[in-house]
C-alpha cells in the first residue's frame, strides 16, 4: 500500500516535470496572441496565385496542353506528327505560348492549325515576317499558330486569341534520318526542355520596354532567366518550369509504326514501358502507360538480324527532276585485331551541377567509376568536376597505376551535385597541354548539357581542339541532345547517352570499344555525277559501328559514288552504286535540313552571318523547313474575337525533367526548424509510458 | 515476476529515452542562447577590427551582422551562412544575398522555434536594426509579411530597393521540421545613421533571380 503511494507521488512528480519542461520550451510561445497566417495557406499551394503583381489578368492559368505524337519509320527515315492540343478553362480569353524539344537533325516542314473542322496549313516565312503577320492576326482577334526555332531541338509554339473554354490543336510535322550505333537503330524522341543554366551578365532591353517593371525589361521572353551578354536568348529557353506540389500534368500519348525492312531481333525501350503488336514486316509500338507526363525523352531501340545490318548503301528518289539520294557510308567491322594498343591520355570531365542532383549524378559517376576501370597502367589520365567551379584531380595528368586509379574511384565516389554550369573553365583545363605530346588524347565529358551558352563553348571547342578529341556522355533524363551531338561534332569524337544506372556499363562498353578501335579518318566521297551537291560537306571521321548518313541532290538517276579513307595507317575504299525507288521518303527535306546545318555551322567559322542567313532563307523557304531564319505561320481568316482584343500570353509550365530536384536547381530558401519540439513530444510520451509502465508493476506488486 | 521485471525494464527503457530526448531539446535550445553570449564577444571584436573573427576556435562561420528589434528587445548576432550548422548558433546570411547593408536584397534566417521566433510578433510597420561590421547602423520598416513555398525563390531574389529579407519555417507551432512552408518578413531600409553614415542609392531596376534562381542548369 505504501509502495502504491509512493509511485503515485513519484508519478505526480513526473507528471510535472513533463508539463513544466514542455511549457518551458513552448508557453512563451502560447501565452502570446497568435496573428494567424496572413496567406490563407490553401492559397499557398498553388504558388502563382501569390506572384505580386500589377497586371489584370495574370492571374489566368495557362492553357492545358495535351500531346499526341506519332511516329512512322520505314527503314532510316522516320516521319513524324506532333498534335499539340491547348484548351483554355479560364473565363477570359489566352494566347497560349509552349517551348518544347523536338529531335537535334528534325526537318520541321510543315504545321497545321486546327480549330474544330476547320484546317489552315501553315507557310513558311523570314522570322520577322512570319511574326508580324502573326502579331497582325492577333490583334484582329484572329486565330492563329506561329512555330519559330530557338535552337535545333528547342521550338516555340505560339497559339494567338484562344477564347474562353476553348480548345486549338496545332499539328507538326517533321523528318529525320535515325541513329545506327553499336548493331542498334536508336529513334529518340524529346518530350521536355529541361531548365537550362545561362551565365553571363545581365543584359537589358531596349529602354521603351522598361516601363518601371522590372521584369520586362530583362525578360523580353516568358523565361525566368533574364537574357545575358553570352546567352542573348536566355529568356526564350527557359521556360516556367512547375513547382513541387503542384498538381499540373502535361501528358503526352506516342505510338510508333515500324517498318524496319529487316528482321529483328529485339525491339526494346529503356525509358518507357512498351505495349507491341508485331504483324508480318511491321510494328506498332505504344506506350504501356496511355497518359503518361511528359518529363523525360522516349527511346526505342531495335536491333537488326546478324546478317541484315545496314550496308553501305545509296537511296535515291526523283523530286521535281532532281535526284535527291542518301549515302550511308558504313566503317568497316571493328572485328580485325586492333594494332598494337597505343598509350594515350584519357581525360574525364564529369559535371556536377545542380541539375545533375538526383539519379543524374549517381549515373555519371558510375559511369566514370567504370571508365578508370578501363584505364591500361601505361595510360595517362585526369579527373575534372565543374559546377560554378571548377577542380582537377591531379594538376597534370598521371600515369593510371593502381594507387592512382585508386585515389581517383575514391574521390569520383565523394562528388556531390550542386551550383552552376560553368562549363567553358573546365573545357579549357581539359584542353591544356593539348600543344606539346604527340599520344592519343581522348576527352571524355559526362553532362546533362544543361546550358545556354551552346555557341560559345562550339567555338571554343573548335578553336582549342588541337589533337585532341572529345567524347560527349549525355547523362540523366532529358539531356540537350543539340549539346551533345554538336559538341562531339566539333571535338571529332562521338557521342553516347546513358539514361539509367542500368545502362553504364553497356554504353560506356560502347564507349570504350570506340576509343580503343581505330578511327576511319580522311573520308573523301567521289561522285560519279559532277553536278552533286552533297552534305555535310565536311565528312566526320567515323568510330567503330557508326555510320554516317550524307544527303545529296545529284541529277544523273544512274552511277553511284567511291568513299576512300584512312583507318590505323590502311586505306580503306568501298563502291555503292544508285538504288533509285519510287517511294516518297522526303528525302529532299532531309538534304535541305543537312545544308541548312552546315551553313550555320559556318557563322562559327567566322563566315559573315547575313550572307548565310540570306542563304539559309532560301533553302529554307524553297524546302518549306522552320530553321534559325525562318518559321512556319498559319493564321484563320475569320476573326473569332472583337478587334483589338487583348488576350495574356501565358507560357505553358513544364514538368522539371525525371530524377532532377527542384531545389537543387532553382534553390530553395533554407531549413529553419529545429527538431526540439518533436524530440520534447516523444519525450513526453516516452514518460508518460515510463508512468504507465510503473503504475502497472506497482499495481501487479500489491 | 518474469512479467514484472519486464515491466520495470521497460519502464527504464522509457525513462532513460525521455531523459535523453529531453536533453537532445535542451542541448538545441541551450546552443541557440549559450552562442549569442560567445558571439556578442566575437562581434564587439569584429566591428573594431573589422575583420572576421571566429566566435571559437572550431567555427566554420563568423558574425557578420547585428539584427535587434526594439519593439520586442530581441537582439542576434547574425552569422555568415545559413546551413543547418550555422542556424543551430543564430541566424545566418545566406550566402549569395546582398550583403548586409549593401544595397540589393540581404536574406537572413533563423528558426522558427529559436531566434526567429519572434518573427510571428512583427506587423508591417514595425522597424528592424541592422548593425553592419563598419559599425554603421541601418533601420529598416517592414512593409510586408507572408507564407510561401519553400521553393518560391522570389523573396530571395536580388532588389532594386536594399531589402533586408528574414526567413523562417511556418507554421510556427509544428511540430516536425522539414514543412514546405516558410515565413517571410521583408524590409525597406529607411535610413541610415552611425559611424560612416551613407544612403545607399537605388539602383536601376534590375529585379533579376537571385544567382541560385538563375538555374543551375
Amino acid at each position: 500500500m505504501t509502495q502504491g503511494s509512493g509511485a503515485r507521488a513519484r508519478t505526480r512528480w513526473l507528471l510535472r516535470f513533463v508539463i513544466l519542461f514542455w511549457l518551458a520550451a513552448h508557453g512563451k510561445a502560447k501565452a502570446l496572441p497568435d496573428l494567424g497566417p496572413p496567406v490563407k495557406t490553401d492559397q499557398v499551394r498553388s504558388g502563382s496565385l501569390l506572384v505580386k503583381t500589377d497586371k489584370a489578368g495574370v492571374f489566368l492559368p495557362a492553357p492545358a496542353l495535351e500531346t499526341d505524337v506519332a511516329i512512322r519509320v520505314t527503314g532510316i527515315v522516320a516521319r513524324t506528327r506532333v498534335r499539340q492540343r491547348f484548351a483554355n478553362a479560364a473565363g477570359d480569353c489566352v494566347e497560349g505560348v509552349y517551348v518544347f524539344p523536338l529531335p537535334e537533325g528534325s526537318a520541321v516542314d510543315h504545321m497545321r492549325l486546327r480549330i474544330g473542322d476547320r484546317v489552315i496549313d501553315g507557310q513558311v516565312r523570314e522570322r520577322e515576317e512570319a511574326k508580324k503577320v502573326y502579331e497582325q492576326a492577333k490583334s484582329e482577334g484572329k486565330k492563329a499558330s506561329l512555330l519559330e526555332q530557338e535552337r535545333p531541338n528547342i521550338f516555340t509554339a505560339s497559339v494567338a486569341s484562344i477564347g474562353a473554354n476553348e480548345e486549338v490543336e496545332i499539328e507538326i510535322e517533321y523528318q529525320e534520318t535515325l541513329r545506327f550505333d553499336a548493331g542498334k537503330f536508336h529513334l529518340r524522341f524529346p518530350m521536355v526542355v529541361a531548365p537550362r543554366y545561362t551565365p553571363g551578365g545581365t543584359v537589358l532591353a531596349s529602354a521603351d520596354t522598361g516601363g518601371g517593371s522590372g521584369a520586362l525589361a530583362v525578360n523580353p521572353g516568358m523565361g525566368w532567366a533574364p537574357n545575358t551578354d553570352r546567352v542573348p536568348d536566355a529568356s526564350r529557353i527557359t521556360t516556367a518550369v512547375l513547382r513541387p506540389g503542384e498538381t499540373r500534368v502535361n501528358p503526352i500519348r506516342l505510338r510508333v509504326e515500324l517498318l524496319p525492312g529487316v528482321k529483328l531481333r529485339k525491339l526494346e525501350s529503356v525509358t518507357h514501358a512498351l505495349r507491341v503488336d508485331a504483324a508480318e514486316a511491321s510494328y506498332a509500338v505504344s506506350l504501356a502507360d496511355q497518359t503518361l507526363a511528359a518529363d523525360r525523352d522516349f527511346e526505342l531501340q531495335w536491333e537488326p538480324d546478324l546478317g541484315s545490318r545496314p550496308r553501305p548503301a545509296l537511296f535515291g528518289e526523283t523530286r521535281d527532276g532532281q535526284i535527291y539520294a542518301l549515302l550511308v557510308v558504313m566503317p568497316p567491322e571493328a572485328t580485325s585485331v586492333p594494332a598494337a594498343r597505343l598509350p594515350r591520355e584519357t581525360i574525364f570531365i564529369i559535371d556536377t551541377s545542380g541539375s545533375m542532383y538526383g539519379t543524374s549524378i549517381d549515373q555519371a559517376r558510375r559511369a566514370l567509376l567504370f571508365a578508370l576501370d578501363r584505364l591500361a597502367p601505361e595510360d595517362r589520365f585526369n579527373v575534372i568536376e565543374f559546377n560554378s567551379i571548377m577542380k582537377r584531380l591531379y594538376t597534370e595528368s598521371r600515369r593510371a597505376l593502381p594507387d592512382s586509379v585508386a585515389e581517383a574511384k575514391a574521390w569520383v565516389g565523394k562528388l556531390q551535385a550542386g551550383g552552376g554550369t560553368e562549363m567553358l573553365p573546365a573545357l579549357a583545363a581539359a584542353f591544356e597541354g593539348a600543344e606539346s605530346g604527340s599520344e592519343v588524347r581522348q576527352i571524355v565529358f559526362m553532362t546533362d548539357g544543361g546550358v545556354g551558352n551552346e555557341q560559345e563553348l562550339f567555338g571554343y571547342i573548335r578553336k582549342h581542339l588541337g589533337r585532341s578529341r572529345l567524347f560527349t556522355v549525355g547523362i540523366g533524363s532529358a539531356p540537350n541532345s543539340h549539346f551533345m551531338t554538336k559538341a562531339a561534332e566539333f571535338g571529332r569524337g562521338t557521342f553516347t547517352y546513358v539514361g539509367s544506372v542500368s545502362e553504364v556499363q553497356e554504353k560506356m562498353g560502347g564507349l570504350f570499344r570506340k576509343l580503343e578501335n581505330p578511327v576511319l579518318t580522311d573520308l573523301r566521297i567521289d561522285w560519279d555525277d559532277a553536278t552533286v551537291e552533297a552534305w555535310p560537306a565536311k565528312i566526320p571521321d567515323l568510330y567503330a559501328g557508326e555510320p554516317v548518313v550524307i544527303a545529296a541532290r545529284l541529277s544523273n538517276p544512274r552511277g553511284g559514288a567511291t568513299v576512300t579513307g584512312q583507318r590505323g595507317g590502311e586505306s580503306w575504299s568501298e563502291r555503292v552504286t544508285m538504288a533509285l525507288s519510287t517511294d516518297e521518303r522526303g528525302t529532299d527535306r532531309l538534304w535541305a535540313r543537312r545544308k541548312i546545318g552546315s551553313l550555320m555551322d559556318r557563322i562559327g567559322e567566322g563566315a559573315d552571318r547575313e550572307k548565310v542567313k540570306r542563304d539559309v532563307i532560301e533553302v529554307a523557304v524553297a524546302h518549306h523547313l522552320v530553321s534559325d531564319f525562318t518559321s512556319l505561320v498559319a493564321v484563320d481568316l475569320t476573326p473569332t474575337l472583337a478587334q483589338g482584343t487583348v488576350c495574356t500570353p501565358k507560357a505553358v509550365p513544364v514538368h522539371l525533367p525525371a530524377g532532377w530536384d527542384y531545389g537543387h536547381v532553382f534553390g530553395e530558401i533554407p531549413q529553419t526548424a529545429t527538431p526540439g519540439p518533436l524530440y520534447i513530444l516523444i519525450g513526453a510520451a516516452c514518460a508518460a509510458v515510463a508512468i504507465a509502465l510503473r503504475a502497472l508493476s506497482s499495481g501487479a506488486r500489491s | 515476476m518474469k512479467s514484472r521485471k519486464a515491466l520495470g525494464l521497460a519502464s527504464w527503457a522509457s525513462v532513460v529515452t525521455a531523459l535523453f530526448l529531453f536533453g537532445q531539446s535542451a542541448w538545441i535550445y541551450g546552443k541557440a542562447r549559450v552562442a549569442q553570449v560567445l558571439l556578442r564577444r566575437a562581434w564587439t571584436g569584429t566591428v573594431r577590427g573589422g575583420k572576421e573573427v571566429k566566435p571559437w576556435p572550431w567555427a566554420d562561420t563568423w558574425p557578420v551582422a547585428r539584427l535587434s528589434v526594439p519593439s520586442s528587445r530581441q537582439d542576434f548576432i547574425v552569422l555568415a551562412g545559413a546551413s543547418g550548422r550555422t542556424l543551430a548558433f543564430g541566424p545566418g546570411h545566406l550566402d549569395g544575398s546582398a550583403q548586409p547593408g549593401e544595397d540589393g536584397n540581404c536574406v537572413l534566417s533563423a528558426h522558427r522555434d529559436t531566434q526567429f521566433e519572434f518573427l510571428r510578433r512583427l506587423d508591417v510597420g514595425d522597424a528592424l536594426e541592422l548593425e553592419t561590421r563598419d559599425g554603421r547602423r541601418l533601420r529598416y520598416r517592414i512593409f510586408e509579411r507572408r507564407v510561401t513555398q519553400k521553393s518560391d525563390t522570389s523573396v530571395l531574389a536580388r532588389t532594386a530597393e536594399p531589402t533586408l529579407t528574414l526567413v523562417s519555417c511556418y507554421p510556427f507551432d509544428a511540430i516536425a521540421p522539414g514543412g514546405p512552408l516558410r515565413y517571410v518578413v521583408r524590409a525597406q531600409l529607411m535610413q541610415s545613421r552611425g559611424v560612416r553614415s551613407r544612403v545607399a542609392a537605388p539602383r536601376a531596376a534590375t529585379e533579376t533571380p537571385s544567382p541560385s534562381g538563375r538555374g543551375a542548369g
